[in-house]
């Protein structure tokens, strides 16, 4: 499995405005609780909230499924949300529309509030400005996979014939021109989440979310989608809210990670942080299996310039990834240096790199 | 209720008494038998056992025939009459004689043609010869205008009970509070015997035809609600949140998404509620539906079988049609459409009308409504000259056989009569008991507690030895069913041969309405009761086996296969793998067994098997409700214990899920 891990998409892959753009957030979520059972609004903030899961659902019969977690998701980025199975990471992207009314917290899509929201600003919310994929797709079996994409539409009462001109275009777009007339029950599962994935598409929304949305697919066609996916992304420049349990999905379609435990995000930054400097045990052991080469770039293993270093050579962009930098190390036979934007910020010899291929500068990290 | 061996070695008791102990069913008993201990004595004491006794009684039948004839002397005057009832009753009447003339205006070829080409629509080109066919023969066996009645009566029984039920499983589905209230009584109404319905219904209508659609409609709309109530219920949740994701709104959802979701719970709602509706038709001819059953009826009181063969064909071939025709627009659902496009399209359902249209004109132009007379065949007489045949040759002194007649006199002074008078000389709190101890072991102490209180309002209402009478003939029906039909069960589970064949005969008895099994057992075995006990058997049966063979069939294949590779015998999986794990759906056959043979026996009555039924019959004979009502509500309570007294907990905890 870890040997798929995929290097992070390079920077020219990334649209304007990525995660080290200015864009104000799409996405604003500030102490975000939801509690599942009796009377939950008595959990957050109270004597209640810090008591261990068992403990608590003894006492007051509650779960806390999401626990005073805050993120901001930023215009143009894909935001990824992961962790196991019950770290609330599905509750928390159900929050975001309110498929799940969250307990306390505040959420806000482009600075307007979400959970004052009444019922028709929330459903012109999910009409025009969020739309879902789910991990087992929700299609509606007795329609053909056309009305299936018009279905949005639909809902939002656009015409006949001009819902099913904007389908056959997405149907195109996500490459399953020709099935339009089947149902869902006649496609695979790939295909199924293609539909799926068109239909979120059809309402051309400002925020795609997609909940576990291969986890259900062979890895094989899992790929292909994430592909799919980073694709789309580097087109149209969407932004993404993306949950997964699976960390190679995580780190492969991710501009930023939060990992999720409990209910609660333990860490939150881009798949280089993540890997290269893990918050806790917990993190470190979830990203021990990561070929930190093909995450970490030459930024984070470079030396600074010594006065012996070459001035001329090969040179290397500082977001270069470490198992690219040893390409081009071995090839060169020497220090390379690492420029951006012209200026030369440090070098990069075979120590750095493997130092960084053998986790050497992993407790220099964890001591920073 | 000693649990410990007397041989044993003195230590050995306490030990066994406690491992008995832990089996619920053993703690069970013995607290019911300490109640026992202490309550007989007192009631023994106070009331003596034998019957019911007389001082635990009430007597209905003065209030019954106050109310009785307070509604006789107010229904032309009281408002509650002339502006609800009678406004319903004028709306049925109307509407099914409307059905009716829009049906002779058809006439028979526009009526053939039209049932042959929905069929042929909806279900294709084999149930479209199915139905063509049978409406051919209704025609043949002089039965066309009887049929159109029935015909007339259930088209409007059957729309309204699918408004009537959907609407409530519509409440049912949506609200979960409502779902709670429904279900009980839905599932109650389900168990109940057709001939339940008729007296209430009749103590405000009157005998009429409003009377009979209103039976009908009672009896049939329960499971329309039912099915869609856990239809709607039933939607795949994830559909229904990608729905509400995409900014549905209540309305939008319910019709994009949850309707269409359950349209195979809703069209075998219909299925169902049409053959119920059927079955109900044909017997409220006793109150005043015209048409197929009030033939069969004029003609069992008669004993005139061939009169009775010839009106009963047309029922089970509309009922065959129906079934199949509905059926098979079910099971297509969600399947890849099949035949030729133009016959799927919407467009074909213009086609079927203007076709209908075209053959009604050409039928009305060569001048016949009717079916022509000189068309038809009267098979009465050679029927009953064959039955004539057989009283002579096959009721008795048959060598080393017996008659049918003797066996059906055996089987009544042998099996009957020794089953009802053990009943009846019982002491009614041994009876109580046994009620008590069987519910409490299949089921809950609620279960326990139902059945106790439902056996205690037969006493109370005073029909004590009647309701004996009648269980004694159900219990032996049951157990002649449950013997035959697990036997037949495991053997057609065991042979594929004998599934398939046995497949088709199953599927066509299934259909079948209750009353027209009536039928041939009177041809074998005259009128008594042992003719109403083999007609029970009979009706039962084919559930029975169909729930006993799947049971059994659908045991866990890798269990199964463990047991083959152990070495087992063919014997031995089944005793030690199949059977045990087929136990709900034994107990589930057992269920259905006992409810189906309550409602055959207590029709029964129509050919002398006399006990409960028997007064609802002379109730509804002689407009006399002191008689009829009771034993309506008797029946009621027997078919509520013998329900709850089978039911496996294991199916309520199913179906709630």
């Amino acid at each position: 499995m870890t040997s798929t891990v995929p290097a992070p998409r390079a920077a020219a892959d990334r649209p304007k405005g990525g995660p080290e753009g200015d864009g104000a957030p799409v996405f604003s979520v500030r102490n975000l609780w939801k509690v599942f059972g009796p009377k939950p609004e008595r959990v957050p903030g109270g004597p209640l909230a810090e008591l261990p899961a068992d403990e608590l659902r003894r006492e007051a019969g509650c779960t806390v499924a999401v626990r005073d977690v805050s993120f901001d998701v930023r215009q143009g980025e894909v935001f990824v949300v992961m962790g196991l199975s019950g770290s609330g990471k599905s509750t928390l992207v159900r929050c975001l529309t309110r498929l799940i009314e969250p307990t306390s917290g505040e959420i806000a899509i482009d600075g307007e509030d979400v959970c004052g929201m009444d019922r028709g600003r929330l459903r012109d919310l999910r009409r025009h400005r969020a739309a879902m994929v789910f991990q087992h797709f929700g299609l509606l079996p007795h329609r053909t996979v056309l009305d299936n994409v018009a279905y949005g539409l639909e809902i939002q009462g656009v015409g006949k014939a001009e819902r099913r001109a904007k389908a056959h275009e997405i149907v195109a777009k996500v490459g399953l021109a020709g099935l339009e007339s089947r149902r869902p029950g006649q496609l695979s599962g790939g295909q199924q989440q293609r539909v799926g994935l068109a239909r979120a598409l059809a309402s051309d929304p400002e925020v795609l979310l997609f909940d576990e949305p291969f986890s259900a697919l062979d890895p094989l066609i899992r790929r292909d989608m994430q592909e799919e996916v980073v694709r789309l992304h580097r087109d149209e420049g969407r932004t993404m809210v993306f949950i997964t349990h699976d960390l190679s999905e995580a780190l492969r379609v991710g501009d930023r990670i939060a990992l999720m435990r409990d209910g609660r995000v333990v860490q939150c930054g881009t798949p280089e942080e993540i890997v290269g400097s893990p918050a806790d045990d917990y993190v470190r052991d979830f990203v021990r299996d990561v070929p930190r080469e093909q995450v970490l770039t030459v930024r984070r293993a470079m030396r600074p310039v010594a006065k012996t270093d070459a001035k001329d050579g090969a040179t290397l962009a500082p977001d270069t990834t470490v198992s690219d930098a040893i390409e081009a190390v071995a090839r060169s036979g020497g220090p390379v240096r690492v420029v951006d934007e012209g200026r030369c910020v440090g070098v990069i010899d075979y120590e750095c790199l493997l130092g960084v291929v053998a986790g050497l500068d992993r407790g220099e990290v964890a001591a920073a | 209720m000693s649990v410990a061996t007397p041989t044993a070695p003195e230590a050995a008791p306490a030990p066994a008494l406690r491992t008995a102990l832990r089996h619920p069913a053993v703690r069970k008993l013995l607290l019911l038998a300490v109640l026992a201990a202490i309550l007989v004595p007192i009631v023994n004491a106070k009331w003596a056992s034998g019957s019911w006794p007389h001082a635990l009684t009430v007597d209905a039948s003065g209030p019954l025939g106050k109310a009785s004839d307070w509604i006789i002397d107010n229904r032309d005057s009281h408002w509650l009459f002339l502006y609800f009832f009678g406004h319903i009753s004028n709306a049925i009447v109307i509407s099914v004689r409307a059905v009716y003339l829009v049906l002779l205006a058809l006439g028979w070829a526009g009526v053939t043609a039209a049932a042959t080409l929905v069929a042929w629509r909806v279900a294709g080109v084999r149930i479209a010869v199915t139905a063509l066919v049978s409406f051919a023969v209704t025609g043949l066996l002089d039965m066309w205008v009887p049929g159109m009645q029935t015909l007339a009566l259930m088209v409007v029984a059957v729309l309204a009970s699918v408004v009537i039920g959907g609407l409530l499983g519509l409440a049912g589905g949506l609200s979960d509070r409502t779902f709670r209230m429904l279900r009980p009584v839905l599932d109650t109404m389900q168990v109940l015997p057709a001939f339940a319905y008729l007296l209430p219904v009749v103590m405000v209508f009157g005998i009429g035809v409003p009377s009979a659609v209103i039976a009908t409609v009672i009896y049939a709309a329960p499971p329309m609600a039912r099915l869609t109530a856990l239809g709607l219920r039933g939607a795949d949740k994830g559909v229904l949140e990608a729905v509400e994701s995409l900014g549905a709104t209540g309305r939008q959802r319910l019709l994009s998404a949850r309707l269409p979701l359950a349209r195979k719970e809703l069209l075998l709602g219909l299925n169902q509620t049409i053959m119920m509706a059927l079955s109900m038709a044909v017997i409220a001819s006793m109150i005043g539906a015209a048409g197929l059953g009030d033939r069969v009826y004029q003609a069992l009181s008669a004993v005139d079988v061939g009169a009775a063969l010839a009106a009963g064909i047309p029922i089970v071939l509309l009922a065959i049609v129906m079934d199949r025709t509905t059926g098979a627009a079910g099971e297509r659902m969600g399947a890849e459409p099949s035949g030729p496009k133009w016959l799927r399209s919407k467009a074909a359902w213009a086609g079927v009308a203007v076709v209908t249209a075209a053959v009604a004109v050409a039928g009305r132009l060569a001048g016949s409504q009717v079916w022509p007379a000189s068309w038809t065949v009267a098979i009465a007489a050679p029927v009953n000259d064959a039955k004539n045949w057989m009283v002579d040759h096959l009721y008795s002194g048959v060598p080393v056989v017996g008659g049918t007649n003797d066996w059906a006199g055996h089987f009544t002074t042998w099996v009957l009569d020794p089953i009802r008078d053990g009943l009846q000389d019982a002491p009614w709190w041994g009876v109580l008991l046994v009620v008590a101890a069987l519910a409490w072991l299949i089921g809950t102490w609620a279960t326990a507690l139902t059945s106790v209180l439902a056996m205690a309002a037969i006493g109370v209402l005073g029909l004590w030895q009647p309701s004996m009478d009648t269980l004694s003939q159900v219990l032996a029906a049951l157990v002649v069913t449950l013997v035959v039909g697990f036997a037949v069960g495991i053997a057609a589970a065991r042979s594929r041969r004998l599934e398939a064949v046995l497949r088709p005969v199953l599927d066509v008895f299934q259909t079948m309405p209750q009353f027209v099994y009536l039928i041939p057992v009177v041809a074998l075995f005259s009128v008594g009761r042992a003719p109403g006990v083999a007609a029970a058997v009979i009706y039962a049966l084919p559930a029975v086996i169909r729930i006993t063979t799947q049971g059994i069939k659908q045991v866990d294949p890798s269990a199964m296969e463990s047991a083959r590779s152990l070495g087992a015998t063919s014997g031995q999986q089944l005793r030690q793998v199949q059977l045990p794990l087929a136990r709900p759906a034994l107990l589930l056959a057992a269920n259905q067994g006992v409810v189906l043979v309550l409602a055959v026996v207590t029709i029964a009555a129509l050919v002398g098997s006399g006990a409960l039924g028997y007064d609802v019959v002379t109730g509804l004979a002689k407009g006399d409700l002191a008689t009829g009502l009771p034993a309506g509500v008797a029946i009621v309570c027997l078919g509520l214990m013998l329900d709850r007294v089978t039911q496996p907990t294991a199916r309520r905890a199913r179906k709630g899920a």
